[in-house]
């Protein structure tokens, strides 16, 4: 079931021109601060996007820091939208649910094909802004000591890798706490735009209510509230105390919306 | 309907877990309040290092030279430290995409700026504007604790800080003067180090200003965490004048008087900037030009409850007060401190009719 799922994933070609499309901001970001040289202003923009004209290969968080906020959310908010909510406005969630298959096992499924996508999408992203960076961003401070970390304390190459590889794992869960929200919409939804709507909804309202000091008490809970703590992944020694917040957090949101997408698609009476 | 209700139930229960973290209740001590004084003041020396978070409700006018103090006193800052004693430390203001640190050895401070990925050195000078560093509860605590005695101080309850029950007590300053009714310290147990700092002005329910420790240890930090080696192609800068209360400081061609409101001038203020009083009684006096003093006295005069005249503009600001001499096009002395308005009208009056000009230098 999970493979027939990768494949169709794979296979579709809205998966990749929707990831062409998440990769075409950073790469426009990239060539105007390379043909202009204008980075924006200290404390301005998205993490790392000030550094990167010193040093390109920073430019994969930069990039991150660019999809994160909008576009990558989105993208997993639509494509969860689509996994139950897709195949019963087109007619096939009746005959799929035919196959000798659980309930579960497609849910599983459904999960593991939205987080191939992310894996994917953020993949293609920062493969493609490690090349833009090398090739027409800075590398002043590329030396033998490699780059400085945000608390300026140099960072060896392999000690670069490790972290970069840490943020795009983070980054990635952060987005399986959304596919898991789009998912439980998903099976409530008739729609497939009604679930994403729905789940880019919880995102901005999220968003909007960190930003307000009334809603301090909610601060804990809103989703989007750790999604840039992969930048203390770069500070020195390295601050873990928001990253496994945010950790627990997302683990929190699958665990209950995808243990209320389970309860709500196991009872759902099917005629699409 | 049954797996509906193991879904809701897990919710509640990890919402509760949630919850229930930031609710744990305080064991209370009962240690006096002349001995948590005590203790207290033995541990100004102590070392530390921690993750702070400070919250104040200051809305302070924003202008030039003085944005950084608003932020800090108006807004919500992150910082971590590590502190050896006060000659060796590092305080690292956390941002959402980058991070300015204080790396202090000896009388000098390097500042180190992720975004503008810019390191500068400077001395440290007599007078200058409140910094990141001088918030951390230990450094806040220890100034309002200036002058106070065993008198002016009582015990409230423990309260949950930086995941220690923190015996609490409560400062009243010892002069009429001030315009802080209270301010509370709870410390920790074992080192004696304040965790948390709350300053409350006269009349107000929440406080104007938090400092506390979310992490919090008492161990001593490596040298290596109190260090700071420029990253590679970054030059370190020298900063000559540190702030506007330093330039005023060095340069201005004024001497303010050796006593105003009936406040002492502190012996390290001994240029043309005054600081007066100590503790929960202090006030600072700078004499500022007219290019300095025109947009200030333009924001003063935007802020809610602004007191106007043709000679002086007034504000108060939760328990800081801020007053800014002459009229607009003229350059004045801007005093501001935790005085009470009447005190601080009064050390206008003193400062404008006692200073001494020294002539153009």
């Amino acid at each position: 079931m999970i493979r027939v799922e990768l494949v169709k994933l794979v296979r579709n070609r809205r998966t990749w021109t929707t990831i062409a499309v998440i990769d075409a901001l950073p790469v426009l970001v990239a060539v105007l601060l390379a043909v202009t040289d204008i980075g924006p202003r200290p404390g301005t923009g998205p993490a790392f996007l000030s550094a990167v004209l010193a040093d390109g290969t920073l430019f994969p968080l930069a990039a991150l820091g660019i999809v994160l906020p909008l576009f990558l959310p989105l993208a997993v908010a639509i494509t969860a939208g689509e996994a139950i909510a897709g195949e019963a406005q087109q007619g096939t969630l009746r005959y799929l649910l035919i196959r000798p298959v659980g309930r579960t096992r497609l849910l599983v499924a459904k999960l593991v094909s939205i987080m191939a996508f992310v894996v994917l999408a953020v993949l293609v992203v920062a493969a493609t802004a490690y090349l833009l960076g090398a090739l027409l961003l800075g590398n002043e401070s590329v030396s033998a000591t490699g780059p400085a970390s945000v608390s300026g304390s140099a960072m060896s190459t392999p000690e670069l890798v490790g972290r970069t590889l840490l943020a795009l794992g983070y980054a990635m869960l952060c987005m399986l706490g959304v596919a898991a929200v789009g998912l439980f919409l998903s099976t409530i939804a008739r729609s497939p735009l009604g679930a994403a709507l729905g789940t880019m909804a919880l995102l901005v309202a999220s968003t909007l209510l960190l930003t307000l000091d009334a809603a301090d008490v909610l601060r804990a809970y809103l989703p989007t509230r750790y999604w840039l703590a992969f930048v203390d992944l770069f500070r020195d020694p390295i601050l873990w105390r928001d990253v496994l917040r945010g950790v627990l957090l997302q683990l929190a949101y699958v665990v209950v919306f995808l243990g209320a997408a389970w309860a709500n698609f196991m009872t759902k009476d099917v005629t699409d | 309907m049954r797996r509906w209700s193991v879904v809701v139930a897990g919710t509640l229960l990890l919402v509760a877990a949630i919850a229930g973290v930031h609710r744990l209740p305080a064991a209370e001590s009962d240690v006096g309040a002349a001995e948590l004084l005590r203790q207290v003041r033995g541990a100004e020396d102590h070392s530390w290092s921690g993750y702070i978070e400070t919250e104040g409700a200051l809305q302070l006018p924003d202008t030039d030279g003085f944005s950084d103090v608003g932020a800090l006193f108006g807004e919500r800052t992150t910082m971590r430290a590590w502190w050896h004693d006060g000659q060796h430390w590092r305080v690292a203001q956390l941002l959402l995409a980058g991070e300015t640190d204080l790396i202090h050895r000896g009388d000098t401070t390097l500042r180190w700026d992720y975004e503008r990925f810019d390191a500068t050195l400077s001395r440290d000078p007599a007078i200058r504007l409140p910094r990141t560093a001088d918030l951390v509860p230990p450094v806040l605590a220890a100034r309002l604790l200036r002058g106070v005695d065993v008198d002016d101080v009582e015990r409230i309850p423990a309260k949950r800080t930086a995941g220690v029950s923190a015996p609490g007590l409560r400062l009243v300053p010892p002069s009429d003067l001030s315009s802080i009714d209270h301010a509370d310290v709870w410390l920790d147990p074992g080192s004696g180090v304040p965790l948390r700092v709350e300053v409350h002005a006269d009349g107000a329910d929440s406080p104007a200003f938090t400092s506390q420790f979310r992490e919090f240890s008492s161990a001593r930090p490596s040298t290596d965490e109190v260090s700071f080696e420029p990253p590679p192609g970054v030059e370190v800068g020298f900063d000559d004048v540190l702030d506007i209360a330093d330039a005023a400081n060095q340069y201005a061609s004024v001497r303010p008087p050796d006593r105003v409101a009936g406040l002492e001038r502190a012996a390290s203020s001994d240029q043309a900037v005054g600081v007066y009083g100590r503790g929960m009684t202090e006030m600072i006096a700078i004499p500022i030009r007219d290019r300095e003093a025109d947009p200030l006295r333009e924001q003063l005069a935007q802020t809610a409850g602004v007191d106007r005249s043709a000679e002086r503009t007034a504000v108060s600001v939760g328990p800081l007060g801020v007053v800014l001499t002459g009229a607009a096009g003229e350059g004045g002395w801007l005093l501001a401190g935790t005085l009470t308005r009447e005190a601080l009208d009064r050390a206008a009056d003193d400062v404008l009719a006692d200073s001494v000009f020294l002539g153009d230098r």
